[in-house]
């Protein structure tokens, strides 16, 4: 890399707050060199949904991923300048969907939101993730103090006092109002007690549930449903007893910690495996499931542990794909009902799941499926994006919901946790007529 | 690089005013993000103005013009040139809000739209009524109908149906200063509205565009044919055109090309395939489509085509498609940077053009995939490099210059649809003489007198200024036109004032009720008569070039003769005539070349034998209706069909002849515009040609 002119005062390759390679669809790649392949043809900025809102390049992806590279040759220094540039975005992945030269922006986004001094470094997100990594039971107590806050009435006590930006969930927070049903009662628990699930005694299974925190701390129904239906159609199955993906961590900037996620749920899958021989990881939100897919890229520098990360991605299948269409059986909804269906970013984008969800949704469904106008453009959510990036996020929505009133649909299904909580709250407000609802609970309820 | 000044404090409170503060940038990092553009070429802004609203636009042009700050317009930014580039520093007008499509109107075919508009988006919007819009760039995704206009861009579409400014019917434009104009080729006097097309932002900024729109094709046919040899390729595509067969899309690629796309397709060719010809034919009925589709078959066996085959459905259509659209995309993967050259050749020359261009890369070591809308001449090497290799940015720049360089040799131009911007600018010395580039730079100030429009752009700056004052070829302009350029010479020294006559019935009875105000102004005339051979009949290219003074009449007999035929109707008067006077509009069409004497006796000449042509300014365009007053239109090149085999070219005999043309308002009835004004007083500061049109 000698003949290039690199910034020496911008270290993107310094641990423990960088990758050094990221793992692109054009193969490993040096964040630089990653980089560097955006030949600025600007073919990503019309998906981009910040650059269509506003027009502008500086919060477009082409612009995002030359200011990471200009930062990177040194020619600007200035890393905070690039703030609004790189938090503005959803890391949706929209732009990568559509590029020739297969250009990773979200993951050098992520990089340069990593270089920025004190990103991930702060208190309340460092505290979030130790405590979720090391210390799960005082994570779960303080998050059910605040859900009890929550059913007492006190809801915007609870916000007040900080309780979720002190878990580092500050979009749960922002979200409360949408949380009809805080659980007191996280499905770990519950499905740690169901006797069909579990690994002793068993020679062999076809899947092994994997409880994202989404449907573990908020969503339990949908886990629940996402396990009936696995049961249901693809037999005898376990529960992993996992742990975060490390999403969080990861997008927090905690690349250390990601790594120890990873670690952690890599091991309880090797183990697993030992036992049962070969069998599906199945994951319900695919926020954390496409991560899961990318655990590789988080040891490229490790001999030891990156084929294991590897073998274990490879597992990976998000709930969105892992129904056998052929057969898959039940009862359409009633009639007059219509449903439609919202591709989260981390489902199309991210690991590229269109068809099939919707083949087999069409086939329960019949008629009753009607395609969503602009299905793949983000809702906003995009984790704690709602929160940080309000006026932003309500337009992207808007946007969201204009298009599922178009449909006149009742029920709009997505993939991930997070477009749940976000798309509830706008069709609230908005179009009360239309909620959202996991894919897993739709399928469920019409197939039992 | 630009020196980094405070952005004046007062300018911005009223660019706020203008805009508001939301849309005033002059943050590190927006200006930063506004340096740069598809092209290589960067310079920093120092403030960028979002507007959301096209009246916001002439105001702020006012303010900056008279507080002498550059500025320019910019929209995607996927101009390949550095057209969007602030040389010298000053605000970017970023309209990409302005993105509404304001009328669809399917009685008049035209589509009133603001500059921000995508082109897919409004061909999307379009096909919900069957209607479309023909410039389709393959950079339509993102790229916009005022960037379009910017560079007048071009698709494979336009073989068929014309480039951007022959889809264009009126344009509203915020001058350089400020001033709000309505123009439309259509007007009487010196088409203004062309001119602004392809002028790259440096003559004023498109804020509404009425675009023709056209009924989508009932039927459209797909064929791919497969060739060992470029060669081979480019023989079938002449041998399309020449038997009269326009396509609406003729495309062709060569192996390397279609290597790199290979991964992805489905589509098998022979093994020992060097080059590949897309056709797609459109019409009304499927009896016609397929009888052509036939014809083609067999033009291609007759240059010995390996494989022809046909899409049945959408779906092959799709998969056909696949091969020539996958190129640029497995191109861009292969390197991190890909220059995408835009050169035109006749299209005879164009498999000279390829070998002259696979020994220049070879020399310099280059990998590229050639791309070529074959029926225009257009060529498109996608040269790989990495621009962080400076060594090897040089040599695709050196490599680049050259095969533009082979392109002048072989009677092309240095661009078909990319722009000059500032890539090319150096490139401008090569193509055209310092006379011709004195008349751009001429036009440019009479636009911009104080240069701060996009300043530095299309036109050769002080440091890279080498053009030669260019030594015609003898028998170039011939004697006729020698003698009048010597009479034009001496009446300029003598500040005597000419009436150019012509011996055309058109401009001599559209001057007949003036004949005493031009005997009055004490002119002398000058005959034009005596300019009466025809030149030149390329059969190959389809071209003829003519003197200004044949009559038209007797352009078509001598062309039917030869068995070829022309789209022009059988109007009275001479070439010359019926362009000055535009007594028939659409003749822009077909005009492809012209030598011109100006009122010094300089002669300049505009461009050529090819199809496409975006160097420099459309200045043919003005003496289509300049009544003579611009200049002596010496000759005209122009396009025609093979009179056998001439079929559905779209061509109508108008209904309308001259002397009713607009309900017999008279196209002398010209007022002139103030900028029609400039333009004179620069082309003819002694108002010596026809003095009494701009009294
Ligand atoms: C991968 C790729 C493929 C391409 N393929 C093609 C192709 O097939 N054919 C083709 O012709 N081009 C092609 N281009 C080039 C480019 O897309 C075109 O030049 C396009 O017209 C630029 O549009 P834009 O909206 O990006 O304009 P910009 O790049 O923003 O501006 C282009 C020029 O127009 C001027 N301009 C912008 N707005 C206005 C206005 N309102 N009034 C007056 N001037 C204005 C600007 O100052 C600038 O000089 C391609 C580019 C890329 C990267
Ligand atoms: S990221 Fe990809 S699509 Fe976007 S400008 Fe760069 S190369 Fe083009
Ligand atoms: S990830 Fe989404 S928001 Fe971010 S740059 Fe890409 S398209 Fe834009």
């Amino acid at each position: 890399m000698t003949k290039y002119d690199i910034n020496e005062l911008y270290d993107h390759t310094q641990e423990p707050f960088h990758l050094k390679h990221l793992l692109t669809d054009l193969g490993e790649r040096t964040v630089y060199d990653a980089a560097a392949q955006c030949n600025r043809c600007g073919y990503c900025e019309t998906v981009c949904p910040t650059y269509m809102l506003t027009g502008r390049e500086t919060i477009s992806a082409r612009g995002r991923n030359q200011f990471l590279r200009l930062l990177i040759e040194g020619k600007t220094r200035d890393i905070d300048s690039a703030r609004e540039s790189f938090s503005t975005c959803l890391l949706c992945g929209a732009c990568s969907s559509v590029c020739y030269a297969k250009v990773p922006t979200p993951d050098l986004v992520l990089e340069g939101r990593r270089s920025r001094d004190g990103y991930g470094r702060g208190f309340a997100a460092r505290l979030g993730v130790d405590l979720l990594l090391n210390r799960r039971g005082v994570f779960e107590l303080a998050l059910k103090a605040g859900y009890l806050l929550k059913r007492l009435g006190l809801a915007a006590l609870a916000g007040k006092l900080g309780f979720y930006d002190f878990l580092g969930l500050p979009a749960l927070g922002a979200a409360q109002d949408a949380l009809k049903h805080a659980p007191l009662k996280f499905l770990r628990k519950i499905l740690l007690k169901d006797p069909a699930l579990k690994p002793e005694g068993k020679k062999e299974a076809a899947w092994a549930y994997f409880a994202p925190c989404g449907p573990n701390y908020v969503f339990t129904e949908v886990g629940a449903a996402t396990v009936a239906l696995l049961k249901r159609f693809l037999g005898p199955g376990v529960f992993t007893d996992n742990f975060c993906c490390g999403l969080l961590a990861y997008n927090y900037g905690r690349v250390t910690e990601a790594r120890e996620f990873a670690k952690k749920n890599i091991l309880r899958f090797e183990e697993l495996k030992k036992a049962l021989g070969g069998f599906t990881v199945v994951g319900d939100c695919s926020s954390c499931v496409a991560f899961m897919k990318s655990y590789e890229q988080l040891f490229t520098e490790d001999e030891e542990w990156r084929p294991r990360a590897k073998a274990f991605a490879e597992a990976v299948k998000d709930i969105l794909e892992a129904l056998p269409t052929d057969k898959i059986k039940g009862r359409g909804p009633a009639d007059g009902e219509t449903v439609t269906y919202h591709d989260s970013c981390r489902a199309c984008h991210g690991q590229g799941i269109r068809s099939e969800p919707r083949e087999t949704l069409k086939k329960i469904a019949g008629k009753a499926f009607v395609e969503l106008p602009e299905s793949d453009w983000c809702c906003g959510g995009a984790g704690a994006y709602a929160f940080t990036q309000t006026a932003l996020s309500e337009r992207i929505a808007d946007r969201k919901i204009r298009n599922i009133a178009s449909t006149q649909a009742g029920t709009v299904l997505a993939g991930a946790t997070s477009c749940l909580l976000q798309l509830n709250a706008g069709l609230k407000k908005k179009y009360p007529s239309a909620r959202a609802v996991h894919y897993s609970v739709y399928m469920d309820n019409l197939t039992r | 690089m630009f020196q980094k000044r405070s952005f004046d404090e007062g300018v911005r409170r009223a660019l706020e005013n203008i805009a508001g503060p939301e849309n005033v940038f002059t943050d590190a990092a927006e200006l930063l993000m506004y340096s740069y553009d598809a092209g290589l070429a960067r310079a920093k802004p120092e403030a960028v103005v979002r507007f959301t609203s096209t009246d916001q636009v002439a105001p702020a042009a006012k303010l900056l013009y008279a507080a002498g700050i550059p500025y320019l317009p910019r929209i995607a930014g996927t101009n390949l040139s550095g057209g969007t580039i602030p040389l010298k520093g000053g605000v970017i007008f970023n309209l990409s809000l302005l993105n509404r499509i304001r009328q669809i109107d399917t009685i008049n075919r035209l589509a009133l739209v603001e500059p921000g508009v995508v082109n897919l988006r409004l061909q999307i919007e379009l096909e919900k009524f069957g209607f479309f819009y023909a410039p389709d760039p393959a950079s339509q995704k993102v790229s916009t109908i005022g960037g379009n206009i910017g560079e007048n861009a071009g698709g494979p579409q336009c073989l068929k149906y014309g480039v951007t400014s022959d889809n264009v019917e009126r344009l509203e434009v915020v001058t350089p200063e400020g001033d709000v104009k309505l123009w439309s080729y259509g007007d009487p006097g010196p088409d203004l509205m062309s001119l602004l097309i392809g002028s790259e932002g440096t003559l004023g900024i498109v804020t509404r565009a009425w675009l023709k729109i056209l009924e989508k094709p009932k039927v459209v046919q797909t064929a791919v044919a497969a060739f060992a040899s470029v060669e081979n390729a480019v023989s079938a595509a002449s041998g399309i055109i020449g038997a009269g067969i326009v396509p609406r899309a003729l495309e062709a690629m060569d192996k390397i090309s279609l290597d790199a796309a290979k991964k992805n397709l489905k589509t098998d060719y022979p093994p020992g395939t060097n080059a590949i010809l897309l056709i797609e034919l459109d019409g009304a009925s499927d009896k016609k489509v397929a009888g052509e589709l036939r014809a083609i078959m067999e033009i291609c066996k007759t240059s010995f085509s390996t494989s022809f085959k046909t899409a049945a459905d959408p779906a092959e259509r799709e998969a056909l498609w696949a091969a020539r659209k996958g190129a640029y995309p497995a191109m861009a993967r292969l390197a991190p940077n890909v220059m995408v050259e835009d050169g035109v050749v006749p299209r005879p020359r164009l498999p000279e053009a390829l070998r002259e261009t696979r020994d220049i890369l070879s020399r310099y070591k280059l990998t590229a995939g050639l791309l070529f809308h074959a029926g225009d001449g257009n060529l498109h090497p996608n040269i790989l490099f990495d621009a962080r290799d400076l060594q090897e940015v040089k040599r695709v720049r050196n490599a680049g210059y050259e095969i533009l360089k082979s392109c002048i040799r072989l009677g092309g131009a240095i661009s078909g649809e990319h722009g000059i911007g500032v890539e090319k600018r150096v490139a401008m010395n090569w193509m055209y003489d310092a006379a011709t580039l004195d008349f751009f730079g001429a036009i440019k100030a009479a636009f911009d007198p104080r240069d701060l429009v996009n300043p530095d752009k299309i036109l050769p700056v002080a440091q890279d200024r080498r053009a030669r004052t260019r030594a015609f070829p003898p028998g170039f302009l011939g004697e006729a036109a020698a003698v009048l350029i010597t009479e034009l010479q001496s009446r300029h020294n003598l500040g005597a004032k000419t009436a150019v006559t012509g011996s055309g019935e058109s401009l001599r009875r559209d001057k007949r009720p003036l004949r005493g105000k031009w005997d009055g102004a004490g002119c002398k005339a000058l005959d034009t008569t005596a300019l009466n051979r025809i030149l030149e009949l390329d059969r190959e290219n389809f071209t003829v070039r003519a003197e200004a003074g044949v009559p038209v009449g007797e352009l078509r007999k001598w062309l039917k003769k030869a068995g070829f035929s022309i789209m022009l109707p059988d109007l009275d008067g001479t070439l010359g005539g019926v362009i000055a006077a535009k007594v028939w509009p659409p003749a822009r069409d077909i005009l492809l070349g012209m030598d011109v004497a100006l009122a010094d006796g300089s002669v300049l000449s505009f461009g050529g034998k090819t199809v496409k042509n975006v160097a420099g300014y459309d200045a043919m365009k003005l003496f289509c209706g300049s009544l003579g007053a611009y200049g002596v239109i010496l000759t005209v090149t122009l396009r025609t069909t093979l009179h056998a085999g001439a079929q559905d070219t779209g061509y109508k005999t108008p209904v309308m002849r001259h002397k009713s043309q607009a309900d017999g308002r008279n196209p002398v009835e010209f007022k002139p515009d103030e900028y029609h004004r400039r333009l004179k007083k620069a082309f003819d500061p002694g108002n010596l040609l026809n003095p009494w049109i701009y009294d």
